[in-house]
């Protein structure tokens, strides 16, 4: 018998894409204000450089959909409408999340080449790794050779803090562009997870494996705990970089042994470089993602 | 994860049932190995033994001349030798009494010898298990077959299962039904009442729910599903009662005609054996020229190749639609096709890998429907059809 399709949802790569970036909006306003609006208002940058986040966040959205304009309609000679063409892959939400990231103090021009080549490679070899962590590194990597790479503003870096609990809750730790507002990126996992938007159980595991074992570890060695929880974008990066559709595990007890995997890769990394500790894990463990589900999948037809 | 998913349509039935029962011909495929009970010119009454065919007896559905055998009609999308009876309108039928006035006055062995020569309901029947499902829940969103003979016969269904129940010793019985079909719940809460081993069971209007494996995971444990159980749709209750109330086989069965190519959805009676493209033609008023035929549903029903197709008592519905026209991207991983599969299947790993088991697919569509890079499982996944 034929089988065509007639009727089909309306959950789509666009729907996918486009629910992500709304449920990252407050995140980046909190990041505006956090380091833009409130810099300008006591005086520490001018008026174009309040709008430096936006900016950051912009840029990546853009190279994100001119990377799959050229793709799709220059290479592959796509007929489809410029919409359909802008979300045929996530690369436009790689993109703000990128700029979410990044430290306020990035070079923008080393933020746009890298990842305008780094998202254009991808989309020619059919991204198999993180393209977000990829990014992230080599940026961060030709940042270094520029300056120290710090993820403080100028406001945070003219005082000194002793951050609680409170304050990282409300996005006060040090943290990318629009990354560090926990109770923020709480609501916007909740409503991912109710429209089922998220692979949520990679988040899950990756946040409970790394604070055990950071846990563990702060005792050991007596040092912060809050500081080792909620060192730089960590959580964000467990909720939206891991958590990338096409480069993590699909099947359920495969987005388990992911989770858990990035939560101690994590953890062993950050113990060499704390900034690319979560990039340098998500990297390696999204090159075995379809070995992973793989292997679970064959366990799950044995039992 | 819930392993269902709501499916909204705004489609508007015309209210009342149409009836097509007037075919010019009506077609029985016809096997080599088969027993023709008439003869190539006889003029045939309705409801007249015709073959019969692996034990089973058909009859024809008209009163006409049986004028030969064709091979220009499909089955199936697959071309069979059928025997054609032409239409003389008259409906002449040979014996009009026989008409049983209860349906319970029957014992166990002429119940079950009767559904033998009307039908093939006997192989049905488990006499040891105490248990009967009859499932009351369209298969697919998009159809309203069953709703509708709940809807039109909501007494003569409780009746039915209220004898069988009595004739065969089941303790229990339950009617599913859909919990949005609100009609029909008033309907069956305001008489179910009068059978008390009669339960219903409401499901939630979710999709594949109208599945026979949902229907029993739902209704039963797996302790009750492995002592034994009945299953039958509410459209094999209704026939039943046809047989059994007036000793005659059925000859007509109600269809889902839908689409969007069409003004107007309906729910039709219609002859079996009738060309599938007369009863189109008939029924139909187009707002598209160029549809597609589906048979069954339209997240799990098949495209018909060419529409001269013999309508036979296996199709709930036909559809006129269009294609989705949406391009397949390349898999996005999302891993919706593996956690909504209602039987814990991974759709994925099953299209990547031929070779692998996909005995256990119940052929519901849901995963391709789900997909949002778009990807049609259904071709490569086959499982099998209750």
């Amino acid at each position: 018998m034929n089988s065509n399709v007639y009727v089909r949802s309306k959950t789509s790569i666009r729907s996918i894409s486009l629910t992500r970036i709304i449920f990252l909006l407050p995140l980046i306003i909190y990041g505006f204000y956090k380091n833009g609006i409130y810099l300008y208002i006591h005086n520490y940058v001018s008026v174009i450089n309040m709008f430096r986040p936006l900016y950051l966040i912009i840029i990546g959205a853009a190279i994100g959909g001119l990377v799959n304009i050229i793709y799709e309609k220059i290479i592959k000679k796509n007929k489809d409408s410029l919409v359909d063409i802008l979300f045929s892959s996530f690369h436009i939400e790689y993109g703000i999340i990128l700029g979410s990231l990044v430290s306020i103090n990035t070079n923008i021009i080393i933020f746009t080449f890298a990842t305008l080549i780094i998202f254009f490679i991808s989309k020619l070899f059919k991204n198999h790794i993180n393209i977000i962590s990829l990014t992230f590194i080599v940026i961060y990597i030709f940042s270094i050779f520029e300056s120290n790479y710090i993820f403080s503003n100028v406001y945070e870096l003219s005082k000194s803090f002793h951050l609680n609990l409170f304050d990282y809750l409300i996005g006060r730790g040090p943290g990318g562009v629009a990354s560090t507002h926990i109770i923020l990126l709480g609501i916007a996992l909740t409503g991912l997870y109710i429209s089922n938007n998220n692979k949520f159980e990679i988040t899950l595991d990756s946040c409970l494996t790394y604070g055990i074992l950071s846990v563990i570890y702060s005792v050991a060695t007596n040092s912060s705990i809050l500081e080792g929880l909620f060192l730089y974008n960590y959580i964000y990066i467990f909720s939206f970089v891991a958590t990338d559709m096409v480069t993590s595990c699909y099947t359920n007890r495969g987005k388990n042994c992911f989770g858990i995997l990035v939560g101690v890769l994590t953890f062993a990394f950050r113990l060499l470089n704390p900034i690319l500790a979560p990039f340098i894990a998500v990297s390696i463990t999204s090159l075995f993602n379809n070995f992973i589900d793989r292997k679970v999948n064959k366990m799950e037809r044995h039992d | 994860m819930n392993k269902t998913i709501s499916i909204k349509n705004n489609i508007e039935f015309v209210p009342e049932i149409e009836e097509f029962l007037n075919p010019d011909y009506v077609y029985y495929p016809y096997n080599r190995g088969d027993k023709l009970l008439a003869k190539v010119g006889d003029n045939l009454y309705k409801e007249q033994p015709l073959l019969e065919q692996n034990g089973e007896i058909i009859y024809s559905s008209i009163s006409g001349t049986l004028i030969g055998t064709t091979g220009s009609m499909l089955l199936k999308n697959e071309e069979v030798n059928c025997l054609v009876i032409e239409n003389n309108y008259k409906e002449t039928v040979k014996n009009k009494k026989g008409a049983v006035k209860y349906i319970n006055e029957y014992t166990k062995r002429t119940l079950l010898s009767t559904l033998r020569k009307f039908s093939s309901f006997e192989k049905l029947i488990n006499i040891d298990s105490k248990i009967l499902i009859i499932n009351g829940i369209d298969k697919d969103p998009y159809e309203k077959t069953y709703s509708s003979i709940i809807n039109n016969n909501c007494t003569k269904i409780l009746e039915t299962i209220d004898a069988i129940s009595s004739i065969l010793e089941i303790e229990n019985a339950i009617f599913v039904a859909n919990n949005h079909d609100n009609n029909n719940v008033i309907n069956l809460t305001n008489h179910i009442g009068t059978y008390p081993n009669i339960r219903l069971k409401l499901l939630t209007d979710l999709y594949p729910n109208g599945f026979k494996e949902l229907v029993v995971n739902n209704v039963l444990t797996k302790k009750q599903q492995n002592d034994g159980y009945m299953y039958f749709t509410v459209e094999d209750i209704y026939n039943i009662y046809t047989i059994l109330k007036r000793v005659k086989p059925v000859t007509e069965k109600l269809i889902t005609i839908s689409g969007n190519c069409i003004e107007k959805s309906k729910v039709v009676s219609v002859k079996i054996g009738s060309n599938i493209s007369e009863i189109i033609n008939n029924c139909c008023e187009f707002i598209e020229e160029e549809y597609n035929v589906v048979t069954n549903g339209l997240i799990a029903g098949d495209s018909l190749t060419n529409i001269n197709q013999i309508l036979t008592n296996d199709i709930r519905s036909i559809f006129l639609n269009t294609i989705d026209s949406e391009k397949s991207r390349k898999c996005i991983n999302c891993g919706l096709c593996n956690s909504k599969c209602p039987v814990n299947l991974n759709p994925k790993y099953l299209l990547e890998h031929k070779k692998a088991d996909h005995s256990k697919c119940i052929n519901c569509g849901l995963c391709t429907y789900i997909c949002p890079a778009k990807i049609n499982f259904k071709p490569h996944l086959g499982g099998k059809n209750e």
